[in-house]
């Protein structure tokens, strides 16, 4: 790989990238960092071919195949199911394999710019990755799984329809992060839970067969609780499965404040 | 002498999907010091992409439904080469494992009495997929997560550190088993994606749970992490795969736009209602009921539809024949020239369910073809055709423990291990086969630990081999291959010459072409250092798809039928001495050898529960004589 350069540059040679019929060429500007070398994150531009049917990710996946092959960034499924590809496109929280070009498109015949950055809040570990880390750290100390007392049934605890119902928005989480890294209020300040994972002890606290309401809502009137959700909906903006994420935070405000589910 | 970070424990589990992570959950819970490694972050395995949901034969929606019901929809699905004794199990204790993950708190769609709700899916007789809507796998390794979490938190406070007995290895991944002189596992030798650094693990039990390998086809549903790894790690260890030239091309792939070519869409748009049609509009699958299913399934579009809402006196619909079949009408609907714009055919929803019921049943589908293909299937019919979904061939192992054969201490559970689908395997069966197995391999492991009196010890030349032959990408010289120019080529050759319907021309240029990868391969250099270098990863990825590439075309120019996922147009019939033999692939040197092996005759409690006059379907004469409709013995139904 050629060193990093300081500045925002276009240098890149990008020919090798197949350019199938109908593409245009757009900017891809990332931001990159490699703490072997780079003091600092910088901005690194490639003119890529894209058709107005692909994701972000496939241009990624083409600068990293046909450009430097050691940009690094997370992606698994590359459907928007296993949440592993949050990053910021164009200043917002986005899956990468669920933002298509023509959304992007510029103007008029204005050549196409798109800024892609790792999520804020975390700790950038190379280009796109960051340390997911914290974030986890948030979602285990909520105690998210089913706490349940007495025997275990031989077969399945019976739930009615209406009472699955109840939950069921909440549970459509990937923990992808979208959420919380578009939080101020978790940049500000990392100790804050962050909404992810208020949103996962949300799916415990509704769930009828969960006991263990009481443990969690004790965790979450803590400071770094759900008090200090300021509600500006960032959350719920980013959140790539449209959960209501500040409703859940809300609905969680209200059940410590009335000590009912 | 490289410097290694080194951690012993008594259980590796390489893999943190469904199988991986119920194996290890399995060995914490009885008493071993467990570790899980994994290739991604935890939590973000491909099984978050499984959709319709785990088949159990729970009876809650029709109580029709028992564990030999589902046995025999296996064994046919499988066209009767699975190992039957997996089967068996599997069957008899999906029920189990689906009402545990229950336990542990994982959500399903319930029944009108607050039961699980169970749906209908391609030859399963009756509806038996526990779901959460469409997002099943997504819920199944939630909640394993969740329960490792709560494992970890009761050690926590039980012995004060979290990873006392359970702990998760992610973004590392495993280049190499390690063994002791006899041939003993005794370990695992690992990479950190992060920094590149090397991890060595002592341990004497590893249980491989690194799912598929359709990475190495062009159009796949598969994930990056699909790249055959536990297939590749065990078959240098030493052990054997078997069936390997059953890939199984799931029928329904998005086709359009080409970003997403490939990507999953759930046989429950069509357990739910959907329907396969070609360009004239005509719901072609009625032509297609081969002869082994003829009389399980409607020949009109008027009893397919009656058997939505009256299961018991109508035929269930063709368009959820097992997906090989339906696979092969879409090709051959296409390849007639009756296919849409985009090369595959339509699935219509729209104009068999409200468009309130299509967003409450299939949500994620909906979403998925509004945001990628700019496609509402409210109102219009999906593309559709078929994409490489699933391996049925991998690591030969003990029905019962999962013990690979011929390797102490190594164990294979879920998509990597071998048998269990036999030819084909049915949509549902992989949950379920995941949870059934993922335990089993883990109670394998702890029943071996138990017996042995010492632990094999790691050979340190191996070792220092095994981190030589890591870095060697980064020794290429001035001019080397491109890996992802190599492995895009990998791709289309699979795709291309050892796909869906396969010729013994194409598969004898697919070996040749192989070799030349293969060579090409040894010249592989990346740029960068080791510091999360997706490029180097790449590289050491290539030789696991290479090798297990090798291994499916050379079991398929071997095996002279057609039968499930192995369509050969140059021998297209079944041919029922082909049932009982297993084709299997065992490295030598660095050469693959195929060898047929005997499949063990299915017991005769097992084999009564067929009517002999489908069993002569598959079947060669003397292997009958045992059953008792022809030994004349015939006993009552039910009977043992």
């Amino acid at each position: 790989m050629a060193s990093p350069t300081p500045t925002d540059t276009a240098a890149h040679d990008t020919s090798q990238i197949p350019a199938p019929e109908g593409s245009i060429t757009v900017t891809v500007r990332v931001l990159r960092f490699n703490p072997e070398f780079d003091d600092e994150p910088h901005w690194e531009s490639y003119d890529v071919p894209a058709l107005p049917t692909d994701r972000v990710l496939n241009l990624l996946i083409n600068i990293k195949s046909y450009v430097d092959g050691t940009l690094s960034f997370r992606r698994s499924c590359a459907h928007g199911i296993c949440g592993s590809d949050a990053m910021q496109i164009n200043g917002v929280n986005r899956l990468a394999c669920k933002v298509l070009i023509k959304d992007l498109l510029a103007k008029g015949n204005k050549r196409t710019t798109i800024s892609v950055a790792p999520i804020k809040g975390l700790p950038q570990m190379k280009d796109l990755y960051v340390d997911m880390e914290p974030f986890f750290e948030a979602f285990k100390a909520v105690k998210p799984y089913l706490i349940a007392y007495g025997n275990e049934p031989t077969h399945e605890r019976i739930q009615s329809q209406a009472d699955r119902e109840r939950f069921d928005d909440t549970t459509k989480c990937i923990l992808c992060a979208c959420c919380t890294t578009s939080c101020p209020v978790f940049w500000s300040d990392g100790s804050y839970f962050g909404p992810a994972a208020i949103v996962n002890a949300h799916r415990f606290i509704f769930d009828s067969r969960d006991e263990g309401s009481e443990e969690r809502l004790d965790i979450l009137n803590d400071t770094e609780g759900v008090w200090r959700c300021r509600t500006t909906f960032n959350c719920t903006d980013a959140c790539p499965r449209g959960i209501q994420v500040t409703k859940a935070i809300q609905e969680v405000k209200q059940a410590l404040l009335f000590k009912r589910v | 002498m490289t410097e290694v970070e080194r951690h012993s424990y008594d259980v590796l589990v390489i893999g943190a999907g469904g199988a991986g992570l119920r194996a290890a959950i399995e060995a914490r819970e009885q008493g071993l010091r467990t570790a899980v490694i994994c290739k991604s972050l935890f939590g973000k395995a491909h099984t978050v992409m499984a959709e319709g949901g785990c088949a159990a034969a729970m009876g809650n929606v029709n109580s029709g439904d028992n564990w030999q019901v589902h046995f025999r929809d296996t064994m046919r699905g499988g066209k009767f080469l699975n190992n039957w004794r997996m089967a068996e199990l599997h069957a008899k204790e999906a029920p189990d494992r689906v009402w545990e993950l229950e336990t542990y708190g994982a959500l399903f769609d319930r029944t009108g009495d607050g039961r699980i709700s169970q749906r209908n899916f391609g030859g399963h007789e009756y509806p038996r997929l526990a779901h959460v809507g469409d997002r099943t796998g997504l819920e199944l390794i939630r909640t394993m997560q969740q329960k490792v979490v709560s494992l970890q938190q009761e050690d926590y406070r039980d012995l004060g550190d979290y990873d006392a007995r359970l702990k998760v290895f992610s973004e590392c991944t495993v280049t190499q088993l390690l063994n002791d002189d006899s041939g003993a596992i005794s370990g695992a030798f690992a990479y950190w994606r992060e920094s590149g650094r090397f991890v060595q693990f002592d341990a004497p039990a590893v249980v491989l749970a690194t799912g598929g390998i359709g990475k190495s086809f062009s159009v796949t549903s598969n994930s990056w992490e699909y790249t055959g790894d536990g297939h590749a790690l065990a078959m240098r260890a030493g052990a054997k795969l078997i069936n390997m030239e059953f890939v199984q091309f799931h029928p329904t792939g998005m086709v359009w736009p080409p970003s997403v070519k490939g990507i999953l869409v759930t046989e429950g748009v069509r357990g739910d209602g959907g329907v396969l049609k070609n360009a004239n509009g005509e719901r072609f699958m009625f032509n297609y009921i081969p002869d082994v299913f003829k009389g399980y399934y409607a020949d009109n579009p008027e009893e397919a539809d009656r058997w939505y809402s009256d299961p018991n006196n109508n035929r269930r619909t063709p368009d959820l024949l097992p997906r090989d079949e339906v696979a092969r009408a879409i090709n051959t609907e296409v390849k007639e020239g009756r296919g849409s714009p985009h090369g595959g055919v339509y699935l219509d929803i729209a104009s068999r369910l409200s468009d309130e019921e299509i967003e409450r049943r299939l949500p994620s589908m909906h979403h998925q073809f509004k945001e990628l293909a700019d496609v509402d299937i409210t109102s219009e019919a999906m593309e559709v055709g078929p994409t490489c979904h699933y391996v049925m061939g991998g690591v030969a192992v003990d029905p019962d423990t999962g013990a690979a054969d011929g390797v102490p201490g190594l164990f294979a559970a879920g998509e990597c291990a071998g048998g269990m689908h036999g030819s084909n395997r049915l949509g549902g069966n992989s949950l379920s086969d995941l949870l059934v197995f993922g335990r089993r391999a883990g109670a394998g492991a702890a029943e071996y630990l138990s017996s042995l009196t010492e632990r094999p010890t790691a050979n340190q030349t191996q070792v220092d081999e095994a981190a030589r032959a890591a870095v060697e990408p980064f020794g290429a010289g001035e001019t080397y291959e491109n890996p992802y120019t190599l492995q895009s080529d990998l791709q289309r050759l699979m795709n291309d010459l050892v796909g869906i319907i396969r010729t013994e021309g194409e598969m004898s240029e697919a070996l040749t072409k192989l070799r030349d990868l293969a060579e090409r391969a040894r010249h592989v250099g990346i740029e960068g250092n080791r510091q999360y270098n997706p490029g180097w990863h790449l590289a050491l990825d290539l030789s696991n798809m290479l090798l297990v590439s090798e291994c499916v075309a050379r079991a398929a120019l071997r095996r002279t039928e057609s039968r499930g996922g192995h369509t050969r147009d140059d021998f297209p019939k079944m041919d029922a001495e082909w049932r009982h033999t297993l084709l299997e692939c065992t490295l030598d040197g660095e050469s693959v050898t195929v060898t047929p092996g005997e499949q063990v005759p299915m017991r005769a409690d097992l084999l009564e529960l067929f009517e002999l006059t489908e069993l002569e379907k598959y079947y060669t004469e003397p292997e009958l004589v045992e059953h008792p409709a022809r030994s004349g013995a015939q006993r009552e139904e039910g009977a043992p």
